[in-house]
């Protein structure tokens, strides 16, 4: 898996930062590299089964401490 | 960017099967079991004045979608913050929706199979459609909804003999209040959600447009879900609420002589498209968001790790189906509150007094 999401996210970098590099779009450029590095990241985590924690649990538990069960 | 156009009538379809998508197959209502159906006609009542809100927003910039509109009512500063709101609304949206779609293949059709799998499959037919565009969805949209209404006219003819009429009653037997929650739960999910159309419906044509296809998608939605909603309580009575997915369990039941049975697939049908369209919709305005925040030449440059974010954090939002439909109807309605009813009409009042202020000017 680990190395699917490797091979996947390369041919992702060809695809879309390569031609927005070549059209000098620096703003679609690094918008698109920050939030590439960051879906990467999340997606080697999963690979690795890591836990990754979900806004969820606070939100569920703060409305529960306003509004009650 | 280049500026996109759909008419009135693939709006209107677009507005449809966002409302219809996930809440025929999850259900409305909350636990109000056999007033599930008043709950669904409390909860359109209670939309109607925030409609009214959205599409008078809409309306005062003609042209213009959420983000344009955000910057120019509230300001730079304070725009920017209600946007970056909005961007993560969308995109939680797009991704509870995802989940939802998840745990229905799990549960119903693919046990075995990985979760992550069946998010992905659709995760990325949502993001080819919003590379393609607006204009290309309105169109698909357009062609699908005639088999989409075929079928739920069909499965509803066709579940005549196991309705149960009297399961309808004792008609307000859980009380008054039990029923307005149940209301509120069905106003916010998915009445309310329609908020997130300001950001797409700067693409109508024309300026009556927004008033218009709010009232009739809405009409015709809630016609759906309400007509759906008393065929599941009538086929399932007070056991409704046990199931994940009670229009599955109660077309399930469907046996016409000994071959027309198992027609499950039909709800299937319904559900698969309406969460594609809902978390097309969701990610188009997150991207559209983000494009705006950044200045971007176009928003289909983000479209791709966008949608990938989206999939990841759809399989990680839950941990079980208990939890997802704990969200959906218990803390949902207060967690939207804000986008859905606060916000909006911020903006309407701040967008009234900018109107107001420019034609003085003028």
């Amino acid at each position: 898996m680990f190395i699917l999401a490797i091979i996947g996210y390369t041919f992702l970098a060809i695809y879309e930062f390569i031609p927005l590099y070549k059209q000098k779009l620096w703003h679609d450029f690094w918008a698109n590299a920050v939030l590439g590095i960051s879906s990467f990241t999340i997606a080697i985590l999963l690979c690795l089964n890591v836990e990754i924690p979900s806004p969820e649990k606070p939100i569920r538990e703060l409305i529960i401490s306003i509004f009650g069960k | 960017m280049q500026k996109e156009q759909i008419t009135d009538k693939e709006a209107i379809c677009l507005l449809i099967v966002f409302v219809i998508g996930s809440s025929l197959i999850v259900g409305v209502g909350g636990e109000v079991n056999n007033d599930a159906w008043i709950a669904g006609i409390v909860g359109c009542i209670m939309a109607i004045p925030m409609l009214l809100v959205f599409s008078r927003i809409l309306s005062l910039f003609q042209g213009k979608d959420l983000f344009d509109i955000l910057n120019i009512a509230l300001g730079k500063v304070i725009g920017r913050i209600v946007a970056i709101i909005y961007i993560w609304y969308a995109f939680h949206l797009g991704a509870l929706v995802l989940r939802n779609f998840g745990e229905f293949i799990k549960i119903v059709a693919m046990p075995e199979t990985p979760m992550f799998v069946s998010l992905l499959c659709l995760g990325l037919v949502c993001i080819i459609a919003v590379r393609l565009g607006i204009e290309v969805l309105g169109r698909t949209t357009t062609y699908f909804l005639p088999i989409l209404f075929f079928t739920l006219v069909v499965v509803e003819l066709l579940a005549i003999p196991q309705l149960h009429l009297d399961y309808i009653k004792p008609i307000l037997g859980n009380g008054l209040i039990s029923v307005l929650k149940g209301g509120f739960s069905t106003f916010s999910f998915p009445f309310a959600e329609t908020v997130l159309f300001i950001g797409v419906f700067g693409s109508l044509k024309t300026k009556k447009s927004p008033f218009k296809v709010y009232y009739w998608g809405i009409l015709i939605s809630a016609i759906i879900i309400i007509i759906t909603t008393i065929r599941n309580i009538a086929v399932l009575g007070n056991m409704m609420d046990s199931f994940y997915f009670p229009s599955y369990a109660a077309v399930g039941r469907i046996k016409i002589g000994d071959f027309l049975e198992r027609i499950e697939v039909s709800v299937a049908i319904v559900f698969v498209f309406g969460v594609f369209v809902k978390s097309s919709i969701c990610l188009l305005v997150a991207c559209k968001g983000i494009g705006k925040m950044f200045n971007l030449k176009d928003y289909r440059s983000i479209v791709i790790q966008t949608g990938l974010l989206m999939i990841y954090f759809s399989y990680t939002v839950f941990d079980n189906s208990m939890e997802m439909k704990y969200w959906a109807f218990k803390v949902y309605p207060f967690y939207a509150f804000p986008f859905q009813v606060i916000l909006p009409i911020i903006i309407w009042i701040s967008a009234e007094i900018k109107a107001r202020k420019n034609k003085m000017t003028i």
